[in-house]
């Protein structure tokens, strides 16, 4: 019988723990808890031969799309530009080549109908304490893991309940409900185009306000000729990263960057808003790039909006965002010389309300959608008189 | 002497065959418990790991006929190392791939959950299911004609052992890379001796022992490290025997993290506002409140009323000892800590209540699901003074209700229906259901108004958010009628299913045909003993879902006899097994009286749940799961007996135990008793052994 001897037993031992553990090691330094996962993009796919067989009543055609032989046609609508073949669907499910046309099925089909305070989408710096008539049909270029509407961002037109709301129904019931705007807004706007720009056309006529609750993922030329009649936005800046971009949303940030230098140059009144994904948007050099990008390229006075992360949807395994990050976001943004910064879905923080950027007074006290204290005249500070930029009543 | 020496072989075989048997179930409750920590935990998820073990456990026994020509003892010695090593890297894959192949912080729908399980588990449990028959193919190259039975046996032993070892000590003691190193020291034991006493040969011995115990010991290493999160730090982790609860620590903030799904955060008022103050300020005078499960901030809202009592129920003591020590919860003289099932505690109360809050996760699971039943309903309803409120929360939407989430809450609202007089859904990301006997205000912030009660969230934002518009929409799309969830009918569990499988645009009908095809091929390839082993394996799985299933509805989730079930379970087979061994010779004829006595038991199981349901007593669940588990044991040596008894029969006997299994617990999980309800899952039980008669009954 052959028996081991104390050194074999010792050299054994030490070479089988080296080599146990570093296959282990090997892997936890891979995987290394601060590195981020593969990269990887959550962007959509067009739907192959998913148009249905004929137009519906709530169908019309696109209002930007080239055309190529063959029947082939390309949306250029939003950035992914989806070229369709006969019978094809877009990747925001809501357009489609029928015999060599691209037409959208999202028009006069709103799918939610609600009356909302203006400062739900957020927007603190137009009409505050109006209401705002929201509708949105199904869609979305995008596809958000913490999508908050995804039973109708994520769907088709056909598989959902729908109001038969033609535009100048719009109008009707944004006066009867006594709204003092409509916001195009939940899932994304963008998607239901024509069925937004033919009812906002209406709605300017009669003195209503358009509100374009957005991602911002559109090309210049449908957004020039929407800014036309928009007369105010909330744009999401989900994040100052391309790879995040891609990631979380399935987009990428130059046309979102893009779509604020453009509402910027239009002159329409816009508030950005990011939301602060822990492990994701919660870099404070990052954010301190995104404000210098913002204040370089569009001056101080666009409102930013940073909102507290729950977990939702798909991306339900992140725990929400601790408020210090917040505080200090908003701290790193008004450092960098953004006047009006706020916190959102954190009731009773500092950052809900809005203080002068020249003598720092309280202008607008918020309790939620409550305004108890408003101290802004003319569209001035009642203490110094400075103009404080957005409309006001 | 070459007789001598086999016998020691043979003694030290059956060994390993305990200690691998200790080790695999160890390591498959603990692979269970792990994939819940990343997946999603609902029942479709769990049966689907329990179902990719077991099939592909069966698929391992089935390679080992042809790939176990030559065998030898080094060659299992060696395979039973590789056993050791790959336990404790399951374990910690399982922690560290997901964000390698997945997104950080997302979950994920069915087919990856199912490539995800598949992947992981399918090394050990290959390994783990080839390990059986290859050692007896081992033995029988030392004593020829050695019983197939006898191994079965051994391996029942250590399987039984594991369960008890795992149950009721080590999940109560260690980590999981802990429990992984206890698990598998007996079989380093037993697998030294085995080869030295095979060649005489200590260095090689010794060699494979360091690995092994190497492996392990540098698994426990990376516990914490494995553990910890990408944002924040670890401020305290617990297994307990409900699953694992983490505190993660960022900047200011402590979040409960329990079996890796968020529960709540410090700072987080809006949840327990609403949980709180719906309820509670529809009733005049607050006195006594029941409280099952709570929230960061929820006892500070009901102190508010000043109540005189405030009955606190939570299952897990863990939970609660660390919600105090962390400030997630506010402790006051008023205040009641009752650790017990919701449940049961309700039941067996004589307190009236002004309010009962039920804060639970969805019910998508069956244990879940018993809080959201017309008898529950009922129980609570007696529980309640006059003008008291019952009220709980399910996942909600923002704009737009989905049709399944319409399903389910018109499920639910016909559940309340058949018991409240009034309820009132609230919504909003989570709709609140607020059941009384007494008309219900949907003004909230005005009742609170008027009874001086200030709030941060609810008064600023709920005219905002939860318009009179939103509820009356939502009130008027309910679906008024439908079948209603019931105890024995949890029709809600498959509701929620269904809305897992539509969040991911996905659905389970392509997965669950390639298996059906896949099963009727094989159906079509074996015997009819190894039919009928196919059936037993079935209706053992089946049945043992079914008594977990039931026995939670009339005592509640204890773990402990929970964990006695199971292992009754596994220790009926024992003794079936060697009355099975004695009686093998009357053959056919057993075999036979197996199959009756399985569906006369199935049909005393249907009598009593119809009959005596809620007086049946625990001990009924634990002796009705001996008596199947043994009948099931004793047709094992017979159909073997039947087939030969030689390797290649030993190895299709224990492929179609375990492919039975496999399909038994999918079948039973997310088809019977979602679908059918629970009497008619144990008809489909029965059906499925008339088949198994009849087949017996046929020529060939």
């Amino acid at each position: 019988m052959k028996s081991v001897s104390r050194r074999q037993f010792l050299t054994y031992s030490a070479l089988s723990f080296a080599g146990s553990t570093l296959p282990g090691q090997a892997l936890y330094a891979f995987t290394g808890k601060n590195q981020h996962s593969a990269p990887v993009d959550v962007s959509g796919k067009i739907f192959k031969n998913d148009a249905p067989d004929q137009l519906w009543k709530w169908s019309r055609e696109a209002d930007y799309y080239m055309t190529f032989p063959g029947d082939v046609v390309m949306c250029v609508i939003c950035p992914h530009t989806c070229v369709l073949y006969k019978g094809d669907r877009s990747i925001c499910r809501s357009r489609v080549n029928i015999n060599g046309k691209l037409y959208t099925l999202t028009y006069g089909n709103p799918c939610s109908v609600n009356t909302d305070p203006i400062e739900k989408k957020p927007l603190f710096h137009f009409k505050p304490a109006s209401r705002a008539l929201s509708i949105a049909t199904t869609g979305c270029n995008f596809r958000c893991l913490n999508c908050q509407n995804w039973q109708i961002s994520q769907v088709k037109p056909e598989n959902v309940r729908f109001y038969d709301l033609f535009p100048n129904q719009v109008i009707e019931t944004a006066l009867e409900k006594k709204a003092a705007s409509i916001a195009y807004t939940y899932s994304e706007a963008t998607t239901f185009y024509e069925y937004m720009i033919d009812t906002a056309m209406l709605a300017k006529q009669k003195g209503i306000s358009n509100l374009w609750i957005s991602n911002g993922y559109i090309n210049p030329e449908p957004l020039s000729a929407l800014c036309e009649v928009l007369d105010a936005a909330n744009v999401n800046l989900k994040s100052f990263n391309n790879e995040t971009y891609q990631k979380l949303n399935g987009g990428q940030l130059d046309p979102v960057l893009n779509t604020f230098k453009t509402l910027h140059e239009k002159g329409v009144h816009f508030e950005m808003t990011t939301l602060v994904v822990p492990g994701y948007v919660d870099d404070p050099k990052m954010i301190k790039e995104m404000c210098l990008w913002i204040v370089k390229n569009l001056g101080p006075n666009h409102p930013l909006h940073f909102l507290r992360f729950f977990p939702q949807y798909k991306l339900d395994r992140l725990p929400p965002t601790p408020v210090s990050v917040l505080t200090n976001f908003r701290k790193i943004a008004m450092d960098t010389g953004i006047r009006y910064v706020y916190v959102g879905n954190v009731p009773g923080h500092e950052g809900n309300h809005t203080y002068c950027h020249q003598c720092g007074k309280l202008l607008i006290e918020r309790k939620g959608y409550n305004i108890p204290t408003y101290n802004i005249e003319k569209n001035k500070c009642r203490f110094c008189e400075s103009t404080i930029p957005g409309k006001w009543i | 002497m070459k007789k001598t020496i086999n016998l020691i072989i043979d003694r030290q075989i059956r060994k390993v065959v305990i200690a691998t048997g200790i080790a695999s179930v160890t390591t498959q409750l603990l692979t269970i418990r792990e994939f819940l920590a990343q997946l999603s935990g609902n029942e479709f998820v769990i049966a689907l790991i329990l179902f990719n073990w077991l099939f592909i456990g069966g698929l391992g026994t089935f390679l080992a006929r042809p790939l176990g020509k030559n065998a030898s003892v080094r060659k299992l010695y060696w395979l039973s190392i590789c056993l050791v090593i790959l336990a404790p890297i399951q374990l910690i894959a399982i922690r560290e791939i997901y964000d390698l192949i997945f997104i950080h912080g997302s979950s994920i729908g069915f087919y990856p959950t199912f490539a995800y399980t598949l992947f992981l588990i399918t090394p050990y449990a290959l390994l783990v299911g080839f390990f059986l028959p290859y050692s007896l193919i081992v033995i029988r190259d030392q004593i020829a004609n050695y019983p197939g039975t006898r191994i079965y046996i051994f391996d029942s032993i250590g399987d039984i052992s594991g369960g008890i070892l795992f149950s009721f000590i080590l999940v109560y003691c260690t980590t999981p890379l802990q429990a992984i190193f206890i698990a598998h020291l007996p079989l380093l034991v037993a697998l030294y001796s085995l080869y030295a006493s095979a060649y005489n040969v200590k260095s090689t011995a010794v060699i494979g022992t360091i690995l092994g115990l190497t492996a392990l010991v540098a698994a426990i290493l990376v516990e914490i490290p494995t553990l910890t999160p990408r944002n924040g730090e670890l401020a305290y982790y617990q297994e307990t025997p409900y699953g694992r609860i983490q505190i993660i620590k960022d900047q200011e903030q402590y979040t409960l993290i329990q079996n890796g799904r968020p529960i709540f955060s410090s700072h987080d008022f809006t949840t327990a506002e609403e949980a709180v103050h719906y309820p509670l300020s529809q009733i005049d005078s607050v006195r006594h409140v029941l409280m099952i499960s709570a929230e960061n901030r929820m006892m500070s809202e009901v102190k508010k009323y000043h109540p005189k009592t405030i009955d606190y129920v939570e299952i897990d003591p863990a939970i609660t000892d660390i919600e105090f020590r962390f400030g997630l919860l506010e402790k006051f003289p008023e205040m009641n800590v009752i650790h017990q099932d919701g449940r049961q505690y309700i039941e067996n109360t004589e307190k009236q209540y002004d309010a009962i809050i039920i804060n639970l996760p969805e019910p998508d699971t069956f244990q879940i699901n018993r809080f959201f039943t017309d008898r529950f309903f009922f129980i609570a309803r007696q529980h309640l003074t006059q003008g008291g409120v019952l009220s709980f929360s399910v996942k909600g939407f923002d704009n737009y209700i989905s049709d399944n989430e319409l399903q389910k809450i018109s499920s639910i609202y016909r559940t309340t229906r058949q018991v409240f007089k009034h309820v009132l859904l609230i919504p909003g990301s989570k709709i609140f259901f607020l059941c009384s006997d007494d008309p219900l205000e949907t003004d909230i912030p005005g009742l609170l108004e008027n009874k001086n009660i200030p709030t941060a969230y609810i008064s600023g934002y709920y005219y905002g958010n939860i318009t009179s518009e939103r509820i009356s929409r939502l009130n008027q799309q309910l679906i008024t009628t439908g079948p209603i969830n019931s105890d024995f009918s949890p029709h809600l569990v498959q509701i929620l299913l269904d809305e897992w499988f539509s969040i991911f645009s996905t659905s389970p009908i392509l997965f669950l045909l390639i298996l059906s095809v896949i099963n009727i091929v094989y159906l079509f390839c074996i015997s009819k003993e190894e039919f009928v082993l196919y059936t037993t394996g079935c209706f053992t799985m089946g049945s043992e879902i079914l008594v977990i299933f039931a026995f939670q509805i009339f005592f509640g989730y204890i773990y402990l006899q929970i964990g006695l079930i199971i292992t009754v379970f596994l220790a009926g087979i024992l003794p079936g097994a060697v009355y099975g061994e004695y009686l093998r010779q009357r053959g056919k004829q057993i075999l036979l009286f197996t199959d009756i006595a399985m569906i006369i038991l199935m049909l005393v199981f249907i009598g009593a749940i119809t009959f005596f349901a809620y007086q049946l007593s625990g001990y009924a669940f634990l002796l009705f799961g001996f008596a199947v588990s043994a009948v099931c044991g004793c047709q094992f040596p017979v159909a073997l007996y039947l087939q030969g008894g030689d390797e290649p029969a030993a190895v299709k006997m224990f492929s179609a135990d375990l492919i039975g299994a496999a399909y038994g617990t999918l079948i039973t999980s997310i088809l019977f008793i979602p679908f059918a309800g629970i009497l008619w899952s144990a008809a489909g039980l029965i059906l499925l052994k008339i088949i198994s008669l009849i087949i017996l009954n046929t020529k060939k």
